[in-house]
């Protein structure tokens, strides 16, 4: 979008009677490429500019603060750009929310400009790693789509605030069929990072690749009733974000959570950090969204609560004066091996339809579509059936590796272990 | 009144018929999708409050369909100007070159698809609605809905409950939509809302979350008479504090409309999307014309068999709405289709094309999806089960369309035991099992039916669109944990 276009909305925001304001300046550039097996179904390219705006007003002499926001198309004209502005004046007045500040300028705006993402060169990478996986005759890559841009986002606010971030983000989404005897399955997998890392991007689909020629061998998942279940894969990331989501100072503010700072909340060894950047992350931009600097800061300290984060204003609330959104974080503290954690019996789940858990209730649920059940030495695929149960009784026993693994903006234990879920058989 | 048109898009579509000419020197096929759409959403809570004019559906953009040697390209973007279409020409093909240089060079063969057709159709449309959403008096809504938080939690504590917070939400978007080819002038316009209202209360062991929601395809009236959700809010909160867990096991079970919406999408309505057929990642392909349900199982997929928050006039390639019997007393008839699939498959589009946006790619996807009424009464259903539970709400669901299995996330469970409601809860429910199995335990159906329109539905993990699904009240039999 024009710098032109971008002064002039600012101009009108400064004249239009809000007390502040915030407006974000959003570039996406992206290159995109479908596939079924592994010809092209279509290939597409997006440039998409907007401006997010915010306008804030002063209500009963300072007692509340209201805001309301609007996106802006850049073909808008000044005229209209106005009149959108004017009606979030007027929204505004009406929104009487507790007083809260802004962001200030933290003082070290100039972040270095990382160099322009090289869009050819990376798109490159990803078509030739998603030809060059191990596929067999009978494991195979159905369809994948290949997701690579560059975002460029430009913050300013009343206060002083004028930061850019520019960061790249890629998704690959795969499905792999396996086959045998005229029976086929198939396995999903959904892969975000910065740019390629082939070498990552093969050793997980490869992995998918393995997983299905077991789900072709897989029983009905017994009705265990209660069991241990080890988690190591993608989906034991929702059991980390709970821990961070129980921290969010809009979760505490609302009521959602009722974790205090000082509170055990987690397994005693269990550290949990917001971290500035992981590598390849999709997520390693220098400021959140209303200009906030990220920094590393420890949230989880051996299972004790430590520190909120969030967003500006419900952080304010619980005066908190330089917090920020998270987006990367990295848990650690486990002091066993995968391979303790995986003695005795168990049940390894490795691929569900969907593993959730609650972040205000607390309850965990997933259909089972791919596990190992480990009983008496003997290693069983199994398909069908479900777990659930409830972190705030499974997290007092909850075990965890001392490897990691990264899932795109999380760095989390490559091997979690609950005691006592509830195994629903199909 | 009728919602009428943008004049944005009107004053830009002379410059995109001129791009699609410029653009037909090069390519066999062109089609643009141009959007304006506008909205707002107001929440207010105890705690919070916000107001925006942007909804997930509000948006301004144009994507570009092009199709050369088997090959179908896009290019979506924001900001055109009507008196630079040569210039526009000139960036989307020299964009979609780089992009071909790169696939030669890869050596990437394409899925060659045989070109569109463009038969001459136009069609304008700007469907009755009440009020726009435009027009609405935010601070008169703003004012209703903080009266109705505030009523809700003095009703709530009236009541006895340890109630948190009280939120309600609104939103009302109008959607434009402007589809060009050489031949074609598509223009539609409609307003759809939406409402939720929601008790945040705190029990003995957790605290839960009840809530309740609306949708129509009309305007902001829906929210006129919003308190009238408060009862049944505080009812679900008041049934979630004293919910138990279930015993796992399989179970006959009653499930209320909303529920037989939740089987309906996650069952056949992904189970049955034909872009899937032609990837062969749906069973479905080979189970048309067989047996996939009991005989009173009769299913209706389309923008045109209801009339909620996915009911338009035209999708998102241009083709006109349609009314699909997917499943007819038990037998799988057929599915729903995008244009380009159903090239591929040799059979008609169905009018289920649709993007996230703008500025992604269409998917074969639901608008609604509902099961048809049968014939008893509620009461009949619930004093004919020995043992089970009548399930009321939903959390989520994941379709399973390789393999028809099916897991949805169910959020409360009422005993009935020899045929009577016991009064006890159960919550949360995660019901699986294998969908011909589930449809063919359907052993009664009630006489009446509801949508449910304010979700969104995901393809994979991705691509939010609006679907709305519902039905009657099913009885069957399914697996619950």
């Amino acid at each position: 979008m024009s710098d032109k276009h971008l002064n002039q909305l600012i101009d009108i925001l400064k004249s239009s009677g809000a007390d502040a304001w915030e407006v974000a300046d959003i570039n996406e550039w992206g290159w995109e490429f479908y596939f079924i097996r592994h010809r092209l179904d279509q290939h597409r390219t997006k440039a998409v500019d907007s401006f997010s705006v915010k306008v804030y007003k002063d209500l009963e002499e300072g007692k509340f603060l209201g805001s309301a926001s609007s996106r802006i198309s850049p073909d808008a004209s000044a005229e209209e750009m106005r009149r959108i502005v004017d009606g979030l004046c007027r929204d505004a007045a009406y929104v009487r929310n507790p007083f809260y500040t802004l962001n200030p300028p933290s003082g070290n705006e100039a972040a270095a400009e990382p160099a322009p993402l090289d869009m050819k060169n990376v798109c490159a990478a990803f078509l030739r790693a998603m030809r060059s996986l191990p596929e067999t005759e009978t494991e195979s890559l159905n369809s994948y789509e290949i997701f690579v841009s560059e975002i460029r986002r430009r913050f300013m606010n009343s206060s002083g605030i004028d930061v850019t971030s520019v960061y790249p983000s890629s998704m690959v989404e795969a499905v792999v069929n396996a086959r045998k005897d005229g029976h086929e399955i198939e396995l999903y997998r959904m892969l975000k990072s910065g740019t390629c890392d082939p070498a990552q991007l093969i050793k997980e689909l490869t992995e998918a690749l393995t997983s299905g020629r077991d789900k072709l061998a897989a029983s009905p998942t017994p009705a265990l009733e209660k069991a241990d279940v080890v988690f190591s894969t993608d989906p034991a990331r929702e059991l980390y974000c709970y821990f961070l989501s129980r921290l969010d100072t809009a979760m505490v503010y609302r009521g959602m959570s009722d974790w205090k700072i000082g509170d055990i909340v987690a397994p005693e060894n269990l550290t949990l950090q917001a971290v500035r950047t992981l590598p390849n992350s999709s997520w390693n931009t220098p400021y959140d969204e209303e200009g906030a600097p990220i920094r590393d800061l420890v949230l989880i300290d051996h299972g004790k609560a430590v520190s909120y984060w969030g967003r500006r204003q419900f952080s304010q609330y619980m005066k908190l004066d330089s917090s920020f959104d998270v987006y990367n974080f990295a848990v650690s503290g486990g002091s066993e091996t995968e391979a303790e954690l995986r003695a005795g019996d168990y049940l390894e789940v490795v691929d569900f339809s969907d593993f959730q858990v609650d972040e205000i209730t607390g309850d965990i649920a997933g259909e089972i579509r791919l596990a190992y059940l480990h009983q008496g030495g003997i290693v069983t695929p199994v398909s069908g059936g479900s777990i659930s149960g409830n972190m705030s009784e499974l997290a007092k026993t909850m075990r965890f590796s001392k490897e990691s693994r990264q899932y795109n903006c999380h760095l989390i234990p490559s091997v979690t272990r609950l005691k006592d879920v509830t195994v629903t058989g199909c | 009144m009728n919602a009428p048109f943008s004049p944005y898009l009107a004053r830009i579509a002379p410059g995109l018929k001129e791009l699609i000419s410029l653009l037909r020197q090069r390519y066999d096929y062109v089609s643009v999708l141009s959007t304006d759409s506008t909205g707002f959403q107001v929440s207010i809570s105890q705690r919070a409050k916000s107001v925006s004019r942007d909804t997930l559906c509000t948006e301004r953009g144009t994507v570009v369909r092009v199709y050369r040697d088997g090959l179908y390209a896009e290019s979506a973007f924001t900001g055109f100007d009507p008196a630079e279409a040569e210039k526009t020409c000139a960036s989307i093909c020299a964009e979609l070159d780089e992009q071909l240089d790169l696939l030669r060079e890869c050596g990437v063969e394409p899925y060659e698809t045989a070109v569109l057709p463009d038969e001459p159709q136009t069609i304008f449309t700007e469907m009755e609605t009440g009020r726009m959403p435009e027009d609405e008096d935010i601070s008169a809504l703003v004012d209703r809905l903080t009266a109705v938080s505030d009523r809700g939690m003095e009703q709530g504590k009236a009541r006895g409950l340890n109630l948190i917070d009280f939120t309600v939400r609104a939103s009302s978007t109008h959607i434009c939509k402007l589809f060009l080819t050489g031949n074609r002038d598509l223009r539609q316009s409609y307003v759809y809302s939406e409402g939720m209202a929601a008790a945040l209360v705190a029990g003995e062991e957790k605290t839960d979350f009840a809530y309740t929601s609306e949708s129509e395809r009309f305007g902001p009236e829906l929210f006129d008479h919003v308190e009238d959700r408060i009862p049944e809010v505080l009812r679900v909160a008041k049934d979630l504090v004293s919910a138990e867990r279930v015993e796992p096991g399989e179970y006959e079970v009653i499930t209320s409309p909303e529920v037989t919406g939740l089987i309906a999408h996650e069952a056949f309505g992904h189970g049955v999307e034909m872009d899937m057929f032609v990837k062969g990642r749906a069973l479905g392909a080979d189970y048309i014309g067989r047996r996939v349900g009991s005989d009173l199982v009769t299913m209706h997929e389309g923008a045109l068999c209801a009339e909620d928050t996915s009911s338009y006039a035209f999708d998102d390639e241009g083709t006109p709405a349609g009314d699909v019997t997917e499943i007819d007393h038990g037998i799988l008839r057929t599915g729903i289709c995008d244009a380009l699939s159903a090239l591929r498959l040799g059979t008609k589009p169905t009018g289920n094309g649709k993007r996230q946006n703008f500025s992604h790619k269409v998917y074969t996807r639901m608008t609604n999806t509902v099961f048809d009424s049968g014939s008893s009464t509620l009461e009949e259903m619930i004093a004919s089960v020995r043992k089970g539970y009548l399930l009321e709400g939903m959390q989520s669901g994941m379709e399973d369309p390789k393999h028809w299995g099916i897991q949805c996330i169910i959020d409360r469970g009422y005993e009935i035991i020899d045929g009577k409601l016991t009064g006890k809860v159960v919550s949360p429910l995660v019901m699986t099992g294998y969908v011909p199995d589930l449809l063919g335990s359907v052993s009664m159906i009630s006489s009446d039916r509801k949508v449910f329109g304010a979700g969104y539905c995901g393809k994979g993990y991705k691509e939010w669109v609006k679907t709305a699904q519902g039905g009657p009240y099913l009885k069957a039999k399914v697996r619950l944990g």
